[in-house]
């Protein structure tokens, strides 16, 4: 008897069908899109969102499924960006392949700061990510060459599909969502895969996952690159997009590498389509807060972001997506 | 030569600023093992709150820190109680909550003081004294014998009372620990409020030193982390030292290397430690081994 | 016959404590050995030593003729080592069947393969119909089998169970006996912690005893459970050996 024929055992679900079903709830997403195309300022926002959510889904990876809380991923983010602007200025290299080399060399760093500093257990592992921001953003203000210091790069407007260039808002919003929709994707494949599995062993019991025949370090190091290649990619389309790159807006923890975090959280740690749901929530919030309050409040809308987030690790730790996952099955009853 | 020296003094002195404001995270690191992200702002509303004072009641810093001090303790006990004692067991969302409260801090500064930059310098900071033959700023010597003078007493804190005892044991092994009767969870709270008291210590003493931001909490958070990586968790002594050492690394490459890098070399601190001597100089359980796991 | 596994003269030290004192024995393919003794007689310890949660700090730990020392527990596990903890370790966070997963992605690298094998297992193991419950809502003889079959999953050769039984009702107990007995009869070597001396003698060929670290008896379990020594260790000097 073959152990699939076992009676009572369900077959897989198919990773066709897993990939529908996201598409579908990511084509929900899209909603917004199709009916706000006209308003530019909500484009911008959804933009925004869609990016975000990416960088998030991008975070989850190694931060959602591994357990392990990077703070560093800003990095990745800032050497994607720099190396697209730097490759379309200087080598007239269009974005759409600038992005390649980018998220490459942002892997490579990944794994070069990665493997002395994933032999720290938790929040160590954190401490010592953050550290590598803070040395970074003090290298990028320093090399004027490349990143051109603490005044950064402009990239000018030269409209143009292969410049990565668009006049209309709602092309970047779909450039952002197809970005999103890819990266939840390959989340969708690598919670199936094996080394999603071990990720997430990693993540639970790393003396459990090591007796089970995983290469804690190996693994480690395998779910870090795919998350900073994608996050590198973020980072060259976020340049742009923006056209402006300087160490502040790209190290700044609370608004990039926390940022990232803080919607996976919001959406849910671990999960799929968390990071989509933390994004369409946190940006048009954090984009109302700074309307209402930014003007009289000076950092206003980080005093929320920042109280959201101290209630959110208190009472919404499994973000949105997980309340409702184990508000469902209360509901079912225990099977 | 005399540069030499001076390089010296200077990061004997930064490194008494460092010890002083590490020596709070270190207890805390060492008994409730978590990790506080947000100590860097409670040195920073420390320094604002000491400012308070001297701008809106002529109290001189190095009165009100006798204020400063017990006030930091409520808070301490307070966010112990209300933030961190629920999250005993999730590493993750402690890292998310301290972070949180750091973003809070730092920005409820922000919204209160609209950013206006303002300093005790002047009035503080201009008297200088003679080191063998070099010069040094007062308010610095003070904050140097002030971290000697306090990791002293907490030394002799944790040997000789009962409360201090207490936490050593919990520092060792919780689980004994409270097997032989001691309260843990009064004894983080009590630790906490301690560290975070300390941080108000070296908050009022670094308040005419530096020209208050509501950013200045970065600043040193990460060089306390680097402080209590390398003297090791739990030891007031690894933590006085390791202020020192990270001074003194941080004031010979600020000078020979360049100064824009000292955020490289707390990160190098991170590496070499781990690799060398996970344990850092005097810690009982290192930073590779601080399996967040038993934190129950 | 060359031994399957063979401990030579290991011991651990840790710092002033001595765990596990200069232990030898071999172990055969197909061989069910039992490894008694009282608490802290460093019978966990040498598991570590097996397993490769520790290193040994003299002696060597011989894996069909290669010296496994200084691999650490996933290469050991991939050598075809399985073992599970005497505090079960179930993976939060997964289910259930994506525990036992885990263990069998060891042989099979694809996700439907991976699947298969899993649900083998837990058949194997009595999970099935729990499968898609969460490892965190596992009842304690539900997470000793989930222990077992993330081990199983790994396709071991040898299989280290450390107090597999602890907790279990009589029902239980007799079914993990069988399991291990209907996996014994396919070839899979045990070597087995535990205290429930009738069970120790209902399924152990041999039967190892460590007292202090060092091992102080040998043979069948007759022989070893009325060796005097033995009875000391355990018992104390007024009282016979019983079970």
């Amino acid at each position: 008897m073959t152990p699939a024929q076992h009676e009572g055992a369900s077959p897989p679900q198919s990773l066709g069908a897993a990939m529908l079903k996201y598409a579908g709830l990511l084509l929900l997403a899209a909603l917004p899109l199709a009916l706000l195309w006209n308003n530019s300022s909500w484009v911008g926002i959804l933009a925004t969102a869609y990016l975000f959510a990416a960088l998030a889904a991008a975070w989850n990876i190694i931060g959602g499924f591994g357990g392990q809380f990077s703070l560093g991923h800003g990095v990745f983010f800032a050497i994607g960006a720099y190396t697209v602007a730097r490759f379309y200025l200087d080598l007239g290299v269009t974005p759409w392949l600038g992005i390649f080399p980018a998220a490459a060399l942002a892997t490579i760093v990944a794994l070069l700061i990665s493997w002395p500093t994933f032999r720290l257990r938790g929040p160590f592992f954190a401490i010592a990510t953050m550290a590598i921001n803070e040395a970074c953003f003090a290298l990028a203000n320093y090399s004027d060459a490349i990143t051109g210091g603490p005044r950064g790069i402009l990239i000018p407007f030269r409209a143009g599909l292969s410049n990565m260039i668009f006049i209309e808002r709602w092309k970047y919003a779909l450039l952002m969502f197809a970005f999103m929709a890819i990266v939840v994707l390959i989340t969708v494949w690598l919670r199936r895969a094996r080394l999603g599995h071990y990720l997430m062993a990693i993540r639970a019991d790393e003396d459990a996952a090591s007796a089970a025949g995983i290469d804690v370090l190996k693994a480690k190091l395998q779910g870090m690159a795919l998350s900073a290649f994608l996050t590198g990619i973020g980072g060259g389309l976020f340049a742009m997009y923006i056209r402006v790159l300087d160490p502040p807006s790209l190290f700044t923890l609370p608004d990039i590498g926390v940022k990232f975090a803080l919607i996976a959280l919001i959406g849910g740690i671990g999960t799929i389509i968390g990071p989509v749901i933390g994004a369409l929530l946190i940006v048009p919030l954090e984009n109302f807060l700074r309307g209402w309050l930014g003007g009289d409040i000076p950092g206003g809308h980080l005093i929320i972001l920042g109280a959201i987030l101290v209630i959110a690790s208190l009472f919404l730790k499994r973000g949105v997506v997980g309340a409702l996952i184990a508000a469902n099955r209360r509901v079912r009853g225990r099977r | 030569m005399e540069t030499f020296f001076n390089i010296l003094l200077s990061g004997i002195l930064l490194g008494g600023i460092y010890s002083l404001v590490s020596i709070g995270l270190n207890l805390i690191f060492g008994v409730v093992r978590i990790v506080n992200f947000a100590q860097g702002e409670l040195v920073m509303l420390a320094m604002y709150a000491t400012f308070f004072c001297f701008a809106k009641f002529g109290i001189g810093p190095y009165f009100a820190v006798f204020l400063v001090a017990p006030l930091m303790f409520l808070l301490g006990l307070a966010v112990q109680r209300l933030v961190l004692q629920p999250l005993q067991n999730e590493p993750m969302m402690q890292v998310f909550a301290t972070f949180g409260l750091l973003i809070l801090f730092e920005n409820s500064v922000l919204a209160i003081t609209r950013g206006e930059g303002y300093s005790l310098a002047g009035t503080y900071s201009r008297a200088v004294i003679d080191v063998f033959g070099l010069k040094a700023s007062v308010s610095r010597v003070i904050v140097f014998l002030a971290a000697t003078g306090i990791a002293l007493a907490l030394m002799l804190f944790l040997q000789r009372t009962m409360a201090g005892k207490a936490i050593r044991a919990v520092i060792q092994d919780r689980q004994s620990a409270r097997l032989m009767g001691i309260n843990v969870s009064r004894t983080y709270l009590l630790t906490f409020a301690l560290g975070t008291a300390l941080a108000g210590v070296a908050g009022a003493l670094l308040a005419p030193i530096y020209t208050l931001s509501p950013y200045i909490g970065g600043n040193f958070i990460l060089a306390a982390f680097a402080v209590v990586v390398l003297g090791g968790l739990g030891s007031v002594p690894g933590a006085y030292i390791g202020g020192l050492m990270v001074g003194l690394m941080e004031s010979f490459a600020g000078y020979y290397v360049d100064p824009a890098l000292k955020q490289a070399i707390w990160f190098i601190i991170f590496v070499v430690v781990l690799v060398v001597r996970p344990s850092g100089l005097m810690g009982q359980a290192g930073a590779e081994e601080v399996g967040l796991r038993e934190q129950n | 016959m060359t031994s399957f596994l063979r401990v030579e003269q290991a011991s651990r030290r840790f710092a002033g404590l001595l765990a596990v004192d200069s232990v030898s024995f071999a172990m055969n393919r197909g061989e069910i050995l039992s490894l008694i003794g009282p608490n802290g007689a460093g019978k966990t310890t040498l598991f570590n030593l097996i397993s490769g949660q520790l290193k040994p700090t003299t002696g060597a730990i011989i894996l069909r003729e290669d010296l496994i020392n200084n691999l650490p527990p996933h290469a050991r596990a991939q050598r075809g080592i399985g073992r599970t903890f005497q505090i079960a370790k179930p993976l939060i966070g997964l289910t259930a069947r994506e525990n036992v997963m885990v263990g069998a992605f060891l042989r099979h690298a694809g996700h439907d393969a991976a699947y298969a094998a899993a649900a083998g297992v837990l058949a194997e193991v009595g999970l099935e119909a729990r499968a898609e419950v969460p490892a965190g809502e596992l009842t304690l003889s539900e997470r000793r089998r989930l222990e077992v079959a993330r081990a199983l999953a790994l396709e071991p050769e040898l299989i280290l169970l450390d107090e597999v039984m602890a907790g279990l009702n009589a029902t239980e107990i007799t079914q993990v006996i069988e399991l291990i007995h209907r996996l014994n009869a396919r070839g899979m070597t045990f070597l087995v912690i535990e205290h429930n001396l009738k069970v120790v003698r209902a399924f152990s060929q041999r039967v190892i005893v460590l007292d202090h670290g060092a091992k102080i008896a040998e043979g069948t379990a007759a022989d070893v459970l009325s060796d005097p020594q033995v009875v000391r260790a355990y018992l104390g000097k007024k009282h016979g050996a019983h079970a």
